[in-house]
């Protein structure tokens, strides 16, 4: 027992160094770059690794994978704007009931589609989603349908007299995108190392032998959703204030549940740091994309030449195969990276260390067959 | 009082009863053997006693609690536990992991549990196992891990379902010492075994299902020396 013990001690007691450095270095960060272009694109992947890491609690460790969370983001955003559009309820106050929303949503959905278990509950996921999105289009009185919510400003945060900041530049929203990304990485750490971790993963792997341990599979289940859909929601509360303008197809999507699963699934699922990967990977891939860089370095590498007939027809389109990049990219890491690229990286690195790393003693029996 | 009672249960899919009239008590301590052909409903059994299925008629009552309409986590808190016929590891798990999610049936606390996990570990004689993924381990190891992780769980009934299938003779000779050695420590058991010789050495009582009936009850001696158990197996020697 003490060399294993040993062995999970080291991990804890050096890990935190790195990520302290890092964090002080994220912390800083506003203060050495100034170019709003590049504290945009981190607001864009903090908000990511929140929405991974809060998908990743139900998804990953659970296992089950809801292809419904823009329901809980889009629940988020659309109470906090609206009642600071409608009400005039400051964010930090409708956040609150963002999260009491994003709860009873869970819990309704929950108790619908955890009778099902697999595809039926990915299927079920999906469907009660788009209900949700279908709701808010068609519910023109109550949520201006697709017109979607333009808020027009966020009321300047005080603390007693003293302005603690008026919203106005991109600074304010970098630090709370980190502090939620940092917020849902220690939400997974603590799943992850508790009584609950273990009993989602072992539903995960089997839900009947987990049932017969004395799990019970439909309570942790519906812990798991709350806890995922609070901090969904939390995300689009962000993304909302921050982006300034909602509308059913932005966030209550298809498309944004997708997202949050590809994060998942390209980083590392059921991973601390999976999501964190995840998002370092979509993000600045779904920029490049989006600013058309792939043509221009194919153009400035010579490899087509821009006014040829094939270099038109890049750099009209491949702005627009974001899709079907992404799908491609998917085929790929579940093919040749079946725990994600996070997974993939530790098994080369763990290779290039120990040549012999753990295998079963051949004198003892070995493997019968893959895990 | 004994631990565990059957009273008159039934068990019906549509028309077929897989189970029916099942009338049996298991004492404190002692390991009853359930043996039966394929199909004659020990599986079904397991799964009415340990809540998968809700019996359809009859009463089954552990330590003078009916446990009729309870879920599989909540008998399993009063104190009995099984195995699976085909091996359920938490593939993605380490073997002291696999453990530890029995042991936490008891406990909130991971250390605890990781202490306690260990310990079972090191009574199976696999604690140098520790670390892999369970779904990694031989079949004989894999089926030892099941016993170990019910054991975790404190059941004062464990209910074993063919727990030597698909071992060599190496393999089962230690799960038989192992199961003799859980009766040793006072613990109740209830084996499904199709190893003839097996069921012989290790049971107390037996008892025989045919097509959901029981057949017959009694020591190991008195059943395999029973005509009707004979004709079940084996066909009547009269029409042959």
């Amino acid at each position: 027992m003490p060399r294993i013990l040993a062995k999970a001690r080291g991990f804890t007691v050096l890990a935190p160094l790195p990520i302290l450095l890092l964090v002080a270095a994220l912390v800083a960060f506003p203060r050495l770059v100034a170019s709003p272009y590049a504290l945009h694109m981190m607001i864009l992947l903090f908000l990511s690794v929140a929405m991974g890491e809060s998908w990743n609690v139900i998804g990953g460790y659970c296992g089950q994978y809801s292809v419904g969370h823009a329901a809980y983001f889009g629940v988020g955003s659309y109470a906090t704007l609206m009642l600071l559009q409608y009400k005039h309820l400051a964010p930090w106050w409708g956040v609150w009931i963002a999260i009491a929303a994003a709860l009873v949503v869970s819990l309704v959905i929950g108790s619908i589609c955890f009778r099902l278990r697999g595809p039926y509950f990915v299927l079920a996921s999906i469907a009660v989603a788009e209900i949700i999105r279908l709701i808010v289009l068609n519910w023109k009185q109550f949520t201006n349908g697709a017109e979607g919510i333009l808020l027009v400003d966020i009321p300047p945060l005080k603390l007693g007299q003293t302005v603690i900041t008026d919203w106005l530049a991109k600074t304010p929203f970098y630090y709370l995108g980190l502090a939620l990304a940092l917020t849902t990485l220690l939400v997974n750490y603590l799943v992850q190392h508790s009584k609950l971790g273990y009993c989602l993963q072992a539903i995960r792997e089997d839900q009947d032998a987990a049932h017969s341990l004395g799990i019970n599979p439909a309570f942790y289940k519906n812990v798991a959703l709350a806890i995922s859909a609070i901090f969904t929601a939390l995300s689009g509360v962000f993304y909302g204030l921050y982006i300034g303008f909602i509308d059913p197809a932005s966030v209550l999507a298809v498309d944004l549940s997708v997202q949050m699963v590809l994060i998942c699934i390209i980083g590392g699922i059921g991973t601390n740091f999976g999501p964190v990967v995840g998002a370092l990977v979509l993000v600045p891939l779904s920029e490049a994309l989006r600013s058309n860089l792939f043509s221009k370095l194919l153009f400035t590498a010579g490899l087509v030449k821009e006014t040829s007939r094939l270099g038109a027809f890049l750099k009209e389109n491949l702005a627009h195969a974001h899709v079907l990049i992404y799908g491609i990219l998917v085929v790929v890491v579940i093919l040749f990276m079946p725990d994600g690229v996070l997974g993939f990286t530790k098994k080369l690195l763990a290779r290039g260390a120990r040549p012999l790393s753990p295998k079963p003693s051949p004198l003892v029996g070995g493997l019968d067959g893959p895990a | 009082m004994a631990l565990l009672e059957i009273n008159h249960v039934f068990k019906f899919f549509g028309g077929l009863a897989a189970n029916s009239d099942i009338v049996c008590s298991v004492e404190k301590g002692m390991i009853m053997g359930l043996i039966g052909p394929n199909g004659s409903g020990k599986t079904t059994l397991f799964n009415c006693i340990t809540g998968y299925y809700p019996p359809s008629k009859g009463d089954i009552i552990f330590n003078g609690k009916r446990l009729n309409g309870l879920h599989p986590d909540r008998i399993c808190k009063l104190g009995m536990a099984r195995t699976w016929q085909k091996v359920r590891p938490l593939a993605k798990l380490t073997v002291l992991e696999n453990v530890m999610v029995g042991a936490l049936a008891r406990t909130n606390s991971l250390k605890v549990a990781r202490k306690a996990a260990m310990e079972q570990l090191r009574l199976m004689g696999m604690e140098r196992r520790a670390d892999f993924l369970a779904g990694g381990l031989p079949i004989g190891e894999r089926k030892k891990l099941e016993v170990g992780r019910v054991l975790a769980t404190q059941p004062e009934l464990l209910l074993l379902d063919e727990v030597m299938g698909g071992l060599n003779s190496v393999e089962s000779e230690e799960i038989i010492n192992l199961i003799l050695d859980i009766k040793k420590r006072g613990l109740t058991q209830m084996v499904i075994e199709h190893d003839m010789k097996a069921i012989m050495r290790i049971s107390d009582r037996v008892v025989v299902l045919n097509s959901g009936e029981k057949l017959a009850e009694g020591t190991p001696q008195q059943v395999v020396h029973n005509p009707a158990v004979i004709t079940a197996y084996l066909g009547d020697a009269n029409l042959a």
